[in-house]
């Protein structure tokens, strides 16, 4: 098996051997729950007057998105507490000699935490669509556009991963390392607030800008600059990672 | 014909932290069926040299040589052939003995169908078929310290590198560790770290110590460890008899019934004792004197000038 896979596949049953990961994800489907109920009953409340206007919004746009965009803000807090430990737990428990010394090379070993920590933010995201996409049993979904929302929230996570396990690299307690990814994180999402203020929102600035590009996909559009942007994101996260692993078989901890 | 290829071979390996020179030039060779003992009082550089043995810290003078090849430019060598026990066995506090040990075999490249075999034969030489099913969070510290030995030697790799794994064992544990590293070393080449120089002399061929990070010590264990002995003789003895025997060369009267002899370099313990006893002496007891290995540690540790190893 390859290395990578096999670390990934250990995080998965590490993550499942501790309360913390179940207590996340049913706290997380609770909110959201929670969340889509109040938003269907405002979308019930809100039909008998959509009715008699022309190109009304559907329940697509008046629960599914905003469900999904809701999502995507509650992944900034929620994708360091995921990530805190990949790195940052494993030098507080003395146990990254047993990766640094396996003849694993340092890449496949932060790819490795990557993917195990996606794995899992991305079932979460999974079992937040399934709420929306249950409406499809009794009503018509745009699910071109769901699938485009789901699609932007899976790489938006997959950057928001590759950020917390860079910190988790860097800090050396799991707290700071989510702190950290938490910081760098909500910095990305707001970067641009001051630009948008003022009415630019196709500046360089803008385009550094996490929401700007997820945007695009809550609007149902799928485009290659904005699949770039997070994939970069993710890639240069992650070299960097590589790096700090590569310094920390410098260092005396 | 050229000699054979050590196992594992520091040239001139260096480590310098945060400017401070931790480990400074060392050179030591060891082959497969050696177990060599690394002494040193604390902050000697026993952990660094460890780490820098397992590819854990890349050295940054000289090299790591593993089967020849530097360790720090392939360090994919390590992933089969090197198993480490660190000072902190790492272990996954919620996994049980034999889904942790199932993942390190994997990690080193043990095939998967060889796994499980691996694995049960790691558990049986510890000894932790008791335990094997238990979270490795709720083990004692003993048990702890053997499922890190386990996942050191689960893939049967070519050097073994265990810093203190004897620590927190109880003394039954220590002994059965004593004996597990014996038989680790007829066909591995084995690495052991220990404050503990019984350890030592039991389990190890060779033994180096190590000073404010440089050798100052390189040799066989049992190279001179026969030369004082301490014996006890129900018959009243002087020194000349002692000196009739050819492979004495001096005797001390400790009281009228216990003499410590010095024996000519080389000389075997049974040929004293057969000769002790031809002589009607009335052999009581035979033992080493004072350890030549306790005593030369001790020197070492005593000096704070740093000096060319030995």
């Amino acid at each position: 098996m390859n290395a990578t896979l096999l670390i990934a596949g250990h995080e998965w049953r590490r993550l499942r051997m501790q309360p913390f990961a179940w207590t996340l994800a049913a706290v997380v489907v609770a909110f959201m729950a929670w969340q889509f109920l109040l938003a269907l009953q405002a979308f019930v409340d809100l039909a008998p007057k959509l009715g008699g206007l022309k190109d009304a919004p559907g329940v697509t746009d008046l629960v599914a998105i905003p469900l999904l965009r809701s999502l995507s803000n509650l992944l900034l807090p929620l994708v360091p507490l995921v990530t805190m430990r990949s790195f940052a737990g494993e030098r507080r428990a003395a146990t990254l000699p047993l990766l640094l010394a396996s003849g694993v090379g340092n890449l496949r070993i932060v790819l490795g935490k990557f993917v195990g920590a996606f794995g899992y933010v991305l079932v979460l995201v999974a079992l937040v669509a399934t709420m929306p996409l249950a409406l499809a049993a009794g009503t018509s979904l745009d699910l071109g556009k769901i699938a485009a929302s789901l699609l932007g929230l899976a790489l938006f996570a997959g950057a928001l991963t590759g950020i917390g396990v860079l910190c988790s690299a860097w800090a050396a307690q799991p707290a700071l390392a989510a702190a950290a990814a938490f910081a760098l994180s909500a910095l990305l999402a707001v970067v641009d607030a001051g630009a948008r203020l003022q009415g630019i929102t196709n500046a360089g600035i803008n385009y550094l800008a996490l929401p700007t590009h997820l945007e695009s996909f809550f609007r149902g559009i799928v485009a290659s600059v904005d699949i770039g942007y997070f994939a970069l994101v993710a890639a240069v996260t992650l070299a960097l990672a590589t790096r700090r692993l590569d310094a920390l078989r410098g260092s005396p901890d | 014909m050229t000699a054979p290829v050590p196992t594992l071979a520091l040239a001139h390996a260096g480590r310098r932290i945060a400017g401070r020179t931790i480990v400074r030039a060392l050179d030591l060779e060891l082959s497969r069926g050696e177990v060599l003992g690394l002494l040193g009082v604390n902050g000697a550089g026993k952990t660094t040299t460890l780490r820098m043995m397992a590819g854990v810290l890349a050295p940054t003078s000289g090299c790591v040589r593993l089967d020849g090849e530097d360790l720090h430019e392939r360090p994919e060598l390590g992933r089969r052939r090197i198993g480490y026990l660190p000072e902190v066995p790492p272990l996954h506090a919620e996994l049980d003995a034999e889904e942790y040990l199932a993942f390190c075999a994997r990690l080193h490249a043990v095939p998967r169908g060889a796994v499980a075999s691996a694995v049960a034969r790691a558990i049986e030489r510890c000894g932790l078929g008791d335990v094997r099913r238990r979270p490795l969070g709720a083990l004692s510290k003993g048990y702890r310290q053997r499922v890190g030995v386990a996942q050191a030697i689960l893939h049967e790799p070519d050097l073994i590198v265990l810093d203190e794994p004897a620590s927190g064992l109880d003394p039954i544990q220590a002994l059965n560790l004593r004996e597990l590293v014996r038989s680790l070393g007829r066909d591995h080449a084995v690495v052991l770290s220990t404050h503990v120089l019984p350890d030592v002399s039991a389990c190890c061929d060779r033994v180096a110590i190590l000073h404010h990070g440089e050798l100052r010590h390189a040799g066989n264990v049992h190279a001179s460890s026969t030369t004082s002995l301490r014996v006890g003789v129900s018959r009243v003895l002087r020194e000349q008899e002692w000196r009739a025997l050819p492979m004495v060369v001096a005797a001390e009267s400790l009281d009228p019934a216990h003499w410590r002899v010095e024996l000519a370099p080389g000389s075997a313990i049974d040929a004293f004792s057969a000769a002790v006893v031809a002589h009607g002496f009335g052999l009581t007891a035979l033992a080493a004197d004072a350890p030549p290995l306790e005593s030369v540690f001790l020197a070492i540790a005593a000096s704070d000038a740093p000096a060319a190893a030995a």
